[in-house]
């Protein structure tokens, strides 16, 4: 009777997955064929198979360019990201006095929108003299709350022996960071990266704000020149979504395991 | 031990695997990116059509623009070189035929190297 009770459940989180993942098989179906994604009735399976959209995608625009300045962008955001937030994270996992009104500000910092603080980031990064450049693209994203929270929680969770006992043998406290914390919070850092590479490939109003020139566009600024370029082409488009997307989810599925482990990471005491 | 586990891991074979299919897809070009396009012109019959003019058009963003033309031997064959497109369509006219279908020529990527598996066709046939 559990046994059959288990496999419904199975065949009903299958159907469901399914279900989620068809409009990801309806992008890629598009981006695989010419087909008019409003034409009825729809056609499940795709017709006429090609990959020329991807082709047609490289060539047609400065895609490579695009992709080289997204690349370049999201390293040094993940970089960035990575060093800068597990340092806060080390520091906010002490106690000192008016930690409380720190972390306060920051969770508070967080219900702000980014749209409202651009304007005063703009003028940050004008007047950094960054304006156009690969690091003026990446500078809001360097550091991003909700990841330094993941790297505190994770922290914290290590034993506080341990850190201890790395004090007494004279490390210094960057290298507890470096040497003890960082090679056990894999999940922790894996999540960063997952989520400072998605937050800096998908930005959109950022980079439109800041570049100046087309060859400093990245993939999303791409995506919306071809939409204004080729707008009939529908399979162009979806195959140029496509190419946008699967570096996120390559990365997400390598990492998968360790970015679940890194976001429950904390939540539960002992 | 330590670097036998960094080179083990998923993360560097994925780079490794990434890096070598790009690498051999690249040296696949570099050798057949001479931008030649062949093929031959036939009539109903199948029969060769000499000195029929062979149309090369390459696509221009949103259009199609010619940009060379030749002449098929005796043989029915023609032959361009220098193309440096991805996507071509390639017609045949001829003043006893008309013309030929228009037949759409996608390659792989720039000046790829192609010869036309199926010929040009014209509806009629020679006299």
């Amino acid at each position: 009777m559990r046994r059959r009770k288990g496999l419904f459940t199975q065949a009903g989180l299958i159907a469901l997955s399914a279900l989620m993942l068809l409009p990801f098989y309806w992008v890629i179906k598009t981006a695989i064929t010419n087909e008019n994604i409003y034409a009825y009735p729809p056609r499940l399976l795709p017709h006429h198979p090609h990959l020329f959209n991807f082709v047609d995608v490289w060539y047609l625009i400065p895609f490579p360019r695009y992709l080289l300045n997204s690349l370049i962008v999201s390293l040094l955001v993940v970089g960035a990201n990575v060093a800068f937030n597990a340092m806060a994270g080390y520091a906010l996992s002490k106690e000192f006095p008016g930690k409380g009104a720190v972390l306060g500000l920051l969770l508070s910092s967080m219900l702000v929108p980014f749209q409202a603080t651009i304007i005063p980031a703009y003028l940050i990064t004008a007047k950094l003299g960054l304006i156009n450049s690969y690091l003026g693209l990446a500078f809001p994203l360097l550091s991003t709350i909700v990841c330094i929270f993941i790297f505190k929680a994770s922290f914290e969770a290590v034993p506080h022996s341990l850190i201890d006992a790395a004090r007494v043998d004279g490390l210094a406290e960057w290298r507890i960071i470096v040497r003890i914390l960082m090679p056990l919070s894999k999940a922790a850092i894996a999540t960063n990266v997952i989520l400072a590479f998605i937050w800096s490939w998908n930005a959109f109003l950022w980079p439109l704000i800041i570049t100046r020139e087309p060859a400093m566009q990245t993939l999303p600024l791409g995506l919306a020149r071809f939409l204004s370029y080729l707008e009939d082409t529908t399979g162009a488009l979806y195959a140029f979504a496509v190419m946008v997307l699967a570096p996120s989810i390559f990365l997400f599925l390598m990492a998968q395991k360790e970015f679940m482990a890194g976001l429950s990471s904390g939540a539960t005491k002992g | 031990m330590r670097w036998k586990d960094f080179i083990g891991s998923r993360w560097v074979i994925a780079a490794l695997a990434i890096g070598i299919a790009v690498g051999a897809w690249n040296g696949y070009i570099a050798l057949n990116d001479g931008g030649l396009v062949e093929g031959r012109v036939v009539d109903g019959g199948g029969r060769p059509v000499p000195g029929a003019t062979v149309i090369l058009l390459e696509r221009n963003f949103v259009m199609h623009s010619e940009r060379q033309r030749t002449r098929t031997d005796a043989a029915g064959r023609f032959r361009f070189a220098g193309n440096d497109n991805h996507s071509l369509r390639v017609e045949a006219e001829s003043e006893a035929l008309g013309r030929s279908e228009l037949r759409e020529v996608r390659l792989w990527f720039r000046a790829q190297n192609v010869s036309l598996a199926e010929p040009l066709r014209f509806a009629g046939r020679l006299p």
